[in-house]
């Protein structure tokens, strides 16, 4: 349970007000407190536009709706209720997300009316700027996420689709939810945008009186009324108007390139500058400080280091924390009034918005474990993230198997129904019989109507694991891989190859991989030739294979209906998992990266078997020569006998 | 329905911090056009994207057209202004193809997620020079000629090497030590407090260089015509080549254009070997047979090594 925090308050330094109607910033409950963060948070991310992305970490999915509806409130502020926000999912196409197409019945025919879709009608117009939700960001289409990449932190947005032609500045404000263990799965690239990241593990919304209720207790609305209310009006309205960039000093960035390390991105440090550039004008400060470096990250759950750090010169040293709190922790803080005595005074020996609370513990709400992902904003940076390969990439399409509305458009064909229709070749027919059917209007009748044909995608996949390795002792390969081969060749699967412990390899600590249409293309032939070299990164190989398997499996629609992984290794890995993400080895190795690679084989095994079969090609190298049982029995696979060069089937997995 | 939003938000292109390997490789483009564009491939973060539109506005005074990742077909090629065929006039739209041959750049943000289909029409009428146009209704062949410039983050997917030789120049986003790195974020975030302000000095200054480097490069372009390229330094360029184990003659071609460029930036007669040794990675890592195979694109000091005694002495 986190230590109850004090509500310290910090001298007015500024000549500058804050903006609103006086209220002071701060004086507020301090970050130990999750809904204190989210609701100071929000506020930063309406007022500034460059922390537009606000991605909360394992927040309790019943609270997605009340967070969204209480992010909605705070952009539109108190004077005009909330925009509905766009939620996106599993489902949108490009289609849906940035063009909208309406086609209206009327007395002369059916008439087509193209106009910007959901993500770009906002972008241009007056009022609030909208916002998008994404409740599971692991779960979000590819569409989705590759429209979040091109948004989220952009300064000018291009739209080149049929119908609307335009180039926006994207003004919406983006919450997403995502699961800490789930950040593996999401594009880094993706998770890099999001400027403001928050674990949310142990958030609880007040009920009713202030009481923390249970998450998806209480009457609908309840809950954010409740949070709205405890943000001071002040608050509410820099998020409404916006607040002026102040100068940040030198001691900030410093600070801020200390507290996030060496290693990280540009993206994260100006991420956390502007947080704490916000956070010091939401307190009325002429200019950002190291405090202000500091209150950012642990608004954020990045753990700052309990010893006081170097404050530039000017800078007043934090005074001693008032007594008592304001309330319990997982609650705002009462809102304040208006007049002048409520703004807090240094003479109160207190501190307000850059009070600083214990870095442990934050996000957890009263009575909730700790959790070892609590605090941590970028889950996706552990060495045991699994991680999928290229998330942003849709996969290959092939013309096999039933037509589908998702894919890319080849054709357009006439259309039996109302679905999917190709609305400039529509158009473009009716145009053409306008003059011979003179009709006052433009019309298009059923008759011109087509819809798109689009792109199938591969029904089957043949993901191959090829240890280079353990070449030696082994019959030929492609006579050992022939079954597996002419499977893929006579269903045209694509092909997934993975290597590991080949001689060339570009990084012999981690393995390769590369997508093939199908076997005849030439890599893949390539690949079963090589030569072998030192190291074998199998578990590498093996987390690689449960990557591209979940990635295929995962897309709703579009999967394939069979996919065979084929492994052929002698499971001696000499790599453990952990060197292969760093690149850098590291003291002995002894039995880690057998164990690891047995350790990933088990993720596979877990894997849903109604459409995925898995097979252990097994070399017979001795000693350890049950170490391919070993791994088949973790992935549920049989083991084929590999020496003979016969393919045949030994055991059962 | 084309709408366009006023003043670009972008940092000055004077005013970006380190990265001078994508700089040159842009200005050298710029220069000789004929090198074919250039692709810039980074970790993310690293300000590639705004370094090309830094550059478009420093030296065309506009932004680049770009194709952006999730762009249709009719948009690339060309098709019919929908609102005018909802009026009944049968009105053509030029495609970006067409944009960018008439400003002889194209953008594409993200290539390497560009859906497969878009690359193959990119890649035939880069390689072939022509756009045929012969659906819904439209039946026209235009030539065209453009660069690409193409900025990618290699975690999410590599390029088809057809592809990859089509950039005349590739180039990788530099690793910045701390200094760099606080220059940048100091750099940014004065950036971002300037632009509220009516009379910056600070974007005064940025423009004026960005005014110095604008005629640089127009002095340099007026001058390359004149610089002479002596067959020694042909001659180092094709055995570089085999070297390194070049595919196909386009990397050589494109780095004595670019080497005939960098003389011409510097304001020499002709070009020497150390001109060309400066931009034959450029010209050279994409067409290695690894990074072909996507492997890497890294220019290591073994490429280096197997260099070196050409250009000594």
């Amino acid at each position: 349970m986190a230590a109850v925090p004090h509500v310290p308050h910090l001298p007015p330094a500024s000549s500058d007000p804050p903006p609103g109607d006086g209220t002071a910033v701060t004086g507020a409950a301090p970050y130990g407190d999750p809904a204190h963060r989210l609701g100071l948070a929000l506020v930063c991310a309406a007022a500034e536009p460059a922390l537009s992305g606000v991605l909360l970490l394992d927040l309790d999915p019943r609270l997605v709706e009340p967070v969204a509806r209480l992010f909605g409130a705070v952009l539109a502020g108190a004077d005009e209720p909330a925009r509905p926000p766009l939620v996106l999912g599993a489902a949108d196409r490009d289609e849906d997300l940035w063009t909208r197409t309406r086609i209206r019945g009327g007395e002369h025919g059916i008439t087509v009316v193209t106009e910007p879709g959901p993500l770009a009608e906002g972008d241009g117009a007056d009022g609030a700027p909208p916002l998008v939700v994404v409740p599971d960001l692991a779960r979000l289409s590819v569409a989705g996420m590759r429209a979040a990449v091109q948004l989220l932190g952009a300064d000018l947005v291009t739209v080149e689709r049929g119908g609307p032609r335009r180039t926006v500045r994207p003004r919406a404000r983006w919450l997403a939810v995502c699961r800490g263990a789930d950040a593996g799965r999401v594009s880094r690239h993706l998770l890099d945008r999001f400027a403001l990241r928050l674990p949310m593990a142990g958030l609880r919304l007040p009920g009713p009186g202030a009481a923390l209720a249970e998450p998806g207790a209480g009457q609908a609305g309840e809950a954010e009324q409740a949070l709205l209310a405890g943000l001071p009006a002040a608050w509410r309205s820099a998020a409404r108007r916006g607040v002026r960039p102040v100068p940040v000093g030198d001691a900030a960035i410093a600070r801020a390139q200390e507290l996030l390390g060496p290693g990280t991105g540009v993206r994260r440090e100006l991420a956390l500058l502007r947080l704490a550039r916000t956070l010091a004008a939401l307190d009325g400060r002429p200019s950002a400080s190291a405090e202000h470096s500091d209150a950012a990250a642990r608004l954020i759950g990045v753990a700052v280091p309990e010893s006081a750090p170097d404050r530039p010169e000017g800078h007043p040293e934090p005074l001693d924390p008032a007594p008592g709190p304001t309330g319990p922790p997982g609650t705002l803080p009462e809102r304040r009034g208006a007049g002048a005595d409520s703004r807090p005074r240094a003479r109160d020996g207190g501190r307000g918005l850059l009070d600083t609370g214990p870095a442990e513990g934050i996000g957890t709400a009263p009575g909730a474990a700790p959790s070892p992902a609590v605090g941590n904003p970028y889950p996706e940076d552990e060495p045991a993230a699994v991680r999928d390969a290229v998330p942003l990439s849709g996969p290959r399409r092939r013309t096999t198997g039933p037509g589908s509305t998702r894919g890319t458009v080849i054709g357009t064909r006439r259309a039996t129904d109302l679905r999917d229709i190709a609305h400039v070749r529509s158009v473009r027919e009716a145009a053409v019989h306008q003059r011979a059917r003179r009709t006052e209007r433009f019309t298009v009748s059923p008759v011109d109507l087509h819809s798109n044909v689009r792109a199938a995608a591969p029904e089957r996949v043949l993901v191959l694991l090829l240890d280079h390795t353990c070449r030696a002792g082994a019959g030929p390969w492609p006579e050992v891989l022939a079954p597996f081969l002419q499977w893929a060749y006579t269903s045209r699967a694509a092909v997934q190859v993975i290597e590991v412990g080949a001689a060339d390899a570009a990084d012999e600590l981690r393995a390769g991989s590369f997508t093939a249409r199908g076997v005849l293309d030439p890599r893949v032939p390539a690949a079963l030739h090589r030569r072998a070299g030192r190291a074998t990164p199998l578990a590498h190989g093996v987390e690689l294979a449960a990557q591209a398997l979940r990635r295929l499996f995962r897309r709703q629609g579009t999967g394939p209906a069979e996919a065979w992984l084929v492994v052929v290794t002698d499971g001696r890995g000499n790599v453990p998992l952990r060197v292969s993400h760093t690149g850098r080895p590291a003291g002995e190795v002894a039995a880690t990266g057998v164990e690891d690679a047995v350790a990933a084989a088990a993720r596979i095994g877990a894997m849903d078997r109604t459409r995925l079969h898995v097979a252990v090609v097994d070399p017979g190298r001795e000693p350890y020569g049950d170490l391919p049982y070993v791994l088949a029995d973790r992935l549920g696979a049989i083991v084929v006998d590999g020496g003979r060069g016969s393919g045949a089937e030994v055991a059962g997995g | 329905m084309n709408r366009e939003v006023p003043g670009p938000r972008i940092l000055p292109y004077s005013r970006v911090v380190a990265q001078d390997e994508l700089k040159l490789a842009l200005e050298l483009h710029h220069v000789v056009p004929r090198i074919g564009g250039v692709l810039m491939a980074g970790p993310r973060g690293t300000a590639k994207s705004t370094l090309v539109r830094a550059f478009a506005l420093m030296a065309h005074g506009e932004l680049p057209v770009t194709l952006p990742i999730n762009a249709t077909d009719d948009r690339v090629v060309g098709g019919w202004d929908l609102d005018a065929l909802i009026r009944g006039e049968p009105r053509p739209q030029p495609g970006l193809l067409e944009d960018a041959a008439d400003k002889g750049l194209l953008y594409v943000d993200e290539v390497n997620l560009l859906d497969d289909h878009l690359v193959d029409i990119i890649l035939d009428v880069a390689a072939t020079g022509v756009l045929s146009v012969q659906r819904e209704g439209l039946d026209t062949a235009k030539y065209l000629s453009f660069g690409l410039v193409g900025t990618m983050n290699p975690e999410e997917g590599g390029l088809r090497p057809q592809l990859l030789d089509r950039f005349g120049l590739m180039v990788t986003a530099e690793t910045l030590d701390a200094t760099a790195r606080h220059l940048l974020l100091r750099t940014v975030l004065d950036f971002e407090q300037e632009l509220g302000r009516e009379d910056s000095a600070w974007l005064s200054d940025a423009r004026r260089e960005d005014g110095r480097a604008r005629d640089r490069l127009t002095a340099a372009r007026a001058r390359v015509g004149a610089v002479d390229v002596p067959d020694h330094v042909l001659e180092l360029c094709a055995r570089a080549a085999e070297r390194t184990g070049a595919v196909g003659q386009r990397g050589e071609i494109v780095a004595v254009l670019a080497a005939r460029a960098l003389a011409a930036l510097e304001g020499a007669d002709r070009v020497t070997p150390g001109h060309l040794r400066r931009v034959l990675p450029m010209a050279l890592r994409h067409r290695r047979p690894e990074a072909a195979r996507g492997d890497t694109f890294d220019w290591e000091p073994d490429d280096d090594a197997r260099l070196q005694d050409l250009f000594e002495g």
